[in-house]
């Protein structure tokens, strides 16, 4: 059958067979490389063409119809607008880290998808620590923007890069809570023993009710730690005219879109596996038979079928609520969901030692 | 040479150039950012030795937590984007001898030992292991030291908490 | 302090609460594309379908005997408040030898008018109205410029 698996690994036996190690090694890291650029390229189109599609749905519009049938082409178009467009640059930033500051942030985006479970068996760094990893990995990204919003040498951006500061910080506490959650309950770091611990049903099936709400207390916290509306304080729009990326232009500012995007991808990837069972099919305790069913869909349908439904959500919440005002926003992280998602990882810790759980 | 010294040797000059460019720029974030290249250098040599636990600890704590405090707190000090003033010869003297004091100690120690390479693993770094000795009250356990840490950091965070709280309380 | 801790739980019910409901809506117009009321303009020129009080450009209008309404009393010229309307009258005799006020032009300066409808609402007669044509794009900025009664109109009987 085939399948990511067998693809990949059928790969590493010719290229074993035909040459010794290290050139193998070299070739599969640059192939790696280039499958992830690939992927990212992709995400990109489609995300940003699905977002505007979500957006005009639930705002009672059409949305790009003009480029192509449903006008499928048209992230592609803009894509080679920004390729095409000068590169342009302010005259008293800091030059060299204005340039380097959309690199860290893409590049960070690129480390955080190493240990992502796709499908059954295909992944790209099998970590140990995992969910660890991604967290502190994700923390980088913060350096990004505030990198950017220095460098400008404008004061939107400088506030946007401390206010994203801030709540990045801030929101990274009850995110970790919610991860701590699941890894409390499966007694791994490793994304992979994350997912076979689900084989009978997914955690938020089998955790009961808080389960559901470090969920919540999940979304809303990556929600904050993407940037996104209604968290949008470090670009908000309407009153720092783009906050950290003012200043950017053409294929530097596509930069960083485009890791907004991969970030809401990844973090999502990360919930769907957390708490959807990632690759792992809609499985009910022992019934065999119709476990046996759903594992005829091939695992990398299912992650990226609850990927995308999770980035759906996300983009729901963009286009229904209103932003916060920065000190709301830390009143939320420090007064309700702090306090909540710790009690809420005591009662998981207690279902985990008694077994509660199904 | 193997793969596995060039990749070491690399790592050890990022580490060392960027701490050089950390104390010698006159542009405090930019000092920053190389400490923080630094920081994760190291972290990366870390991965280099399989310790991935560690790394990742590394870099959750000295990254996203000391340097983004060190940049928040340029952010809010006055004028500090301005280049600071260069250095007088008779501050960079005595700066130079400790640092060759210091490198001919470091020197001096790895002459006089010979450090023998072990052909087993020497130690397992599992995330298990790690949490098992974290909380064993017996030999070479962890508990006290532990729990004296996550007690304290209990206590910032509830703190944090009331403080947010009693604010909200005043304003009614 | 329980009534701390009541007052904290209701707060976040509350506030979980109106998030849903505000999902709930617009998971509504998600799931039903139907609403969607953008007009895909020039492909569906001939069954364009504008709402009511959408605002074109001002028309008189004019009966089958093309007779109009307006008596010239100008009301709507001092109510434009960027002179976009000017009224040119002339002095007719009537059949009893009297002289009566009626108009010979009603200009209208489409390109100055911002269709705030406040000549309508002036009108005392309701001599014009709104028309809903949009396409108002020439290549001489004179064409903007309208005379609305049409030639050789003339005031319905029994209007003052």
């Amino acid at each position: 059958m085939l399948s990511f698996e067998n693809i990949s690994h059928g790969l590493h036996n010719w290229l074993s067979a035909i040459m010794s190690e290290t050139p193998v090694v070299l070739i599969e890291l640059t192939l790696v490389a280039l499958a992830a650029i690939t992927l990212f390229a992709a995400l990109g189109l489609i995300l940003v063409y699905m977002e505007r599609k979500v957006a005009a749905v639930i705002q009672i519009r059409k949305g790009p119809n003009r480029v192509g049938p449903m006008g499928i082409f048209q992230t592609a178009a803009d894509t080679l607008k920004l390729v095409m467009k000068e590169n342009f640059m302010p005259d008293s930033v800091d030059k060299f880290l204005y340039k380097l500051a959309p690199f860290v942030v893409m590049i960070t985006a690129m480390l955080i998808l190493a240990p992502m479970p796709f499908a059954q068996g295909f992944q790209i760094w099998n970590i140990n620590i995992g969910v660890f990893y991604v967290t502190a990995i994700s923390s980088i990204s913060v350096i990004g923007v505030l990198m950017a919003g220095w460098a400008s040498n404008n004061k939107y951006s400088l506030l946007g890069a401390m206010r994203s500061g801030a709540q990045i910080v801030s929101y990274e506490l009850s995110a970790g809570f919610a991860i701590l959650s699941i890894v409390a309950l499966t007694g791994s770091l490793n994304l992979n023993d994350i997912i076979l611990s689900q084989q009978d049903g997914w955690w938020i099936f089998k955790g009961h009710i808080p389960v559901w709400i470090a969920f919540v207390i999940f979304m809303i916290a990556v929600t904050a730690e993407t940037n996104r509306a209604p968290f949008d304080m470090a670009e908000a729009e309407s009153e720092l005219t783009g906050g950290f990326h003012t200043e950017y232009g053409g294929m530097r500012f596509a930069l960083f879109f485009l890791a907004e995007y991969i970030n809401i991808f990844i973090v999502c990837g990360i919930g769907a596996t957390l708490f959807f069972g990632g690759w792992m099919p809609f499985h009910i305790g022992h019934w065999e038979g119709f476990n046996h069913v759903m594992d005829y869909i091939p695992s990398s349908i299912w992650f990226f079928g609850k990927t995308f439904f999770l980035i759906f959500v996300i983009m729901w919440f963009r286009w229904t609520f209103p932003r916060l005002r920065i000190d709301q926003l830390l009143n939320l992280e420090w007064k309700y969901l702090l306090p909540i998602s710790l009690f809420n990882l005591l009662l998981i810790t207690v279902i985990a030692i008694k077994g509660w759980h199904f | 040479m193997e793969i596995r010294e060039i990749i070491f040797y690399i790592i050890a000059a990022f580490v060392l150039g960027s701490g050089i460019m950390a104390v010698s720029t006159r542009k405090i974030f930019r000092s920053a950012i190389w400490l923080l290249s630094t920081l994760i250098g190291i972290a990366a040599l870390y991965f280099w030795m399989d310790l991935e636990f560690i790394a990742a600890v590394q870099i959750v704590v000295y990254v996203g937590g000391i340097v983004v405090l060190i940049i928040f707190s340029i952010f809010l000090t006055h004028k500090s984007g301005d280049e600071m003033p260069k250095i007088a010869i008779k501050r960079k003297l005595p700066a130079a001898f400790a640092v060759l004091f210091a490198f001919a100690f470091t020197a001096n120690l790895l002459l006089h030992n010979s450090f023998a390479l072990s052909a087993t693993k020497s130690f397992d770094l599992s995330v298990d292991r790690i949490g098992t000795l974290m909380l064993t009250t017996g030999d070479g356990g962890y508990i006290l030291p532990f729990e004296a840490v996550s007690m304290l950091l209990l206590a910032a965070m509830v703190g944090c908490i009331v403080i947010a709280m009693k604010i909200k309380k005043e304003e009614q | 302090m329980i009534r701390f801790l009541k007052n904290y739980f209701t707060e976040v019910f509350q506030a979980v609460k109106s998030l849903f409901l505000g999902m709930k809506l617009t998971g509504y117009y998600f799931t039903h594309p139907k609403e969607i009321i953008t007009q895909e303009y020039p492909e569906n020129r001939l069954t364009l379908n504008l709402s009511e009080r959408f605002r074109g450009e001002v028309v008189m209008t004019h009966d089958e005997q093309n007779e109009h309404a307006c008596t010239g009393c100008s009301a709507c010229e001092l109510a434009c408040p960027n002179g976009t309307i000017k009224i040119i009258n002339k002095f007719e005799i009537n059949a009893e030898g009297k002289k009566k006020k009626a108009i010979d032009a009603f200009v209208y300066h489409l390109e100055l008018c911002t269709m705030c409808n406040l000549c309508i609402q002036a009108c005392p007669t309701d001599a014009i109205k709104m028309a809903q044509t949009f396409e108002h794009s020439v290549f001489n900025r004179n064409m903007l410029t309208k005379q609305l009664n049409l030639a050789g109109s003339k005031l319905r009987e029994g209007v003052e």
